[in-house]
């Protein structure tokens, strides 16, 4: 039930790009058709839940008990570097026309936020493994939400009369707002 | 050298570098880091069970710490509960004070929220609402009056007051203090709380 | 290469190539924690102070470096100076490292910090990197102060916790919420594209 509760406030109430502001460059920059921000969404889905589990198997296997708590910044940064170059190479292998999609920003989740902030977020909230692992999935699947409906959003944009010096980042971030508002409606409803 | 011999030549030592850096900064911070945390604890004490000249933990588990505020002569003046739960928007740490057979809640503090500002976040606020915490009768759980009133004298004994506008947020916190209350009051029965060891601090 | 003066140097960061308005770089940060303008100099100055070491250690070790471990090797630069601003941080000032929460440890994955040492200072002399390091951190700083003193003003009506708007004012709460956030940055990107338009329409 509590694992739920993660969950879905992962997912709507705390949502990485809306309520804490992680991963606003792929959200800005791979949100302009749906199919790669779904793929990008994927990606980052994928990479989020290893990175939940590898980082909390550091951290209280490895760096809580040597009480290396501050070189958490250094290790996490660095594991996070390694796992997106296998998925990058995974991917590459068996699907180079998602590949050519992704283009350059699978490297780019290596100085994603989101990912780095995943891990240091449940290292603070010292959640327990299945609550990370949890709240891994929950944040992936919200930061899809996001980027997907933004994707959505800037379909349309495209063939709208936005005034010039808004086109692009700048009428981006404001629908953002508008959906973080909307999110904030979402507040609450865990009980 | 080859470039592999190299490249691990470079990294390694990068590596080792970084490694006695952050040890050093380590070591140099962790003893002052420990203290303010300590400080936060023991100033948070002192708000909930005034005149308390030593304290020490009687009971931590399953998210809530209990701890006994004595004044100089080691006489219990009441028990400090730390607690958390979900509030509207994310995790509400509090503290709030208790006379020692636990029938009155004497004070309350909030020690960490992410609440909407301006308007949950209000349970910070002492004028708004933590002043209708102060010597609460807590024999039977708390309630909440609904809706606001405007003067602590309206209230009854085991009632708290709503912050308009942050219904949920002022229900959240007494859901978590009921709760923990509660808990310590189990406790309490099973004689868990006895000072059982001194050396607390 | 065409040579530019010092001053060109620096001045580059504070307009021309700013890492918020012109780059849009360090988005994570000017958002997460411009809502007091004291939370926007402390992440400016810790972001300052991360940016100018990194690129005074990478400029400097730059000839020993290979090329295939250069990026592995400015992370773990750049995490140690960043783990020595939280430290500091959380030990001499615990209330701002609490309100600043994850986002200092974030600093390492601001994409302004490791995109200065793979443009600039693994190319150039110690001393241009140290000058376009410092253009760089006042640009962001300047853009944290813009947006935070915005969003303090009219979300509480305070200004680094003084009031400064007189009782009369009813604070728009939604500033401080993150809705605020983007609304707002985004409004000052339109603004700083129109005065870039205007200009090159003009010359």
């Amino acid at each position: 039930m509590e694992l739920l509760m993660i969950f879905i406030s992962a997912i709507l109430v705390n949502n990485f790009v809306l309520y804490y502001f992680l991963g606003i460059c792929p959200f800005l920059g791979v949100s302009k058709k749906i199919d790669s921000a779904v793929s990008m969404g994927l990606a980052v889905t994928f990479v989020m839940t290893i990175t939940a589990v590898v980082s909390w198997m550091i951290n209280h296997w490895i760096l809580i008990p040597n009480k290396l708590e501050y070189l958490q910044i250094v290790t996490f940064i660095l594991v996070i570097a390694s796992l997106v170059q296998l998925v990058e190479m995974f991917i590459r292998k068996i699907s180079p026309p998602l590949y050519q999609a992704l283009g350059i920003y699978l490297p780019l989740i290596t100085t994603n936020c989101a990912i780095m902030g995943l891990a240091l977020i449940a290292a603070l909230k010292e959640y327990n493994f299945a609550t990370t692992v949890i709240f891994g999935i929950g944040s992936g699947v919200g930061f899809t939400l996001a980027i997907v409906l933004m994707a959505g959003i800037r379909e349309q944009l495209d063939v709208s009369d936005v005034p010039r010096p808004l086109k692009g980042a700048g009428i981006a971030l404001i629908v953002a707002g508008i959906m973080a508002l909307a999110f904030q409606g979402f507040s609450g409803m865990i009980k | 050298m080859n470039v592999t011999a190299r490249m691990i030549f470079v990294l390694t030592t990068v590596g080792l570098i970084s490694g006695a850096l952050l040890a050093t900064v380590g070591m140099l911070t962790q003893e002052r880091i420990d203290l303010n945390k300590q400080r936060e604890i023991e100033a948070a004490i002192l708000q909930v069970v005034p005149g308390t000249q030593s304290s020490q933990t009687v009971f931590e588990q399953d998210g809530i710490t209990v701890y006994a505020g004595s004044d100089g002569q080691g006489n219990l003046l009441g028990y400090a509960v730390l607690a958390s739960g979900t509030g509207f928007q994310d995790i509400i740490t509090l503290m709030f004070g208790t006379n020692p057979d636990l029938s009155v809640i004497s004070k309350l503090t909030i020690l960490d929220q992410k609440e909407t500002p301006g308007l949950g976040a209000n349970i910070t606020s002492r004028d708004m609402f933590l002043k209708y915490w102060d010597n609460k009768d807590s024999v039977n759980p708390l309630t909440l009056h609904k809706p606001a009133v405007r003067t602590a004298g309206e209230l009854g004994p085991g009632e708290i007051n709503t912050i308009t506008g942050a219904t949920i947020s002022s229900e959240k916190v007494l859901q978590i203090v009921n709760e923990s209350l509660n808990a310590v009051k189990n406790l309490n029965n099973e004689g868990k709380l006895e000072k059982e060891d001194k050396h607390g601090r | 290469m065409a040579a530019k003066s010092i001053t060109q140097e620096y001045l580059k960061g504070l307009w021309d190539e700013n890492p918020v308005f012109r780059q849009l770089l360090g988005m994570c940060p000017i958002l997460a924690v411009t809502n007091a303008v004291i939370n926007g100099i402390a992440m400016g100055l810790a972001t300052a102070f991360v940016l100018v070491l990194s690129s005074l250690v990478v400029s400097s070790i730059k000839k020993l470096i290979p090329s295939q471990v250069r990026i592995a090797s400015y992370i773990v630069v750049i995490a140690t100076f960043v783990t020595m601003a939280d430290r500091f941080l959380a030990a001499y000032f615990p209330p701002l490292s609490k309100s600043l929460g994850p986002y200092v440890p974030l600093i390492v994955v601001n994409c302004i910090i490791l995109g200065r040492q793979e443009a600039f200072s693994s190319k150039n002399s110690i001393g241009r990197s140290m000058i376009d390091a410092l253009g760089m951190s006042t640009g962001f700083i300047l853009a944290l102060l813009t947006l935070s003193s915005i969003r303090e003003i009219l979300g509480t009506g305070t200004f680094l916790g003084h009031q400064v708007l007189g009782a009369w004012f009813k604070p728009w709460i939604i500033m401080i919420l993150p809705a605020g956030a983007f609304i707002t940055l985004g409004i000052l990107l339109a603004l700083a594209m129109f005065i870039e338009q205007k200009t090159k329409a003009r010359s």
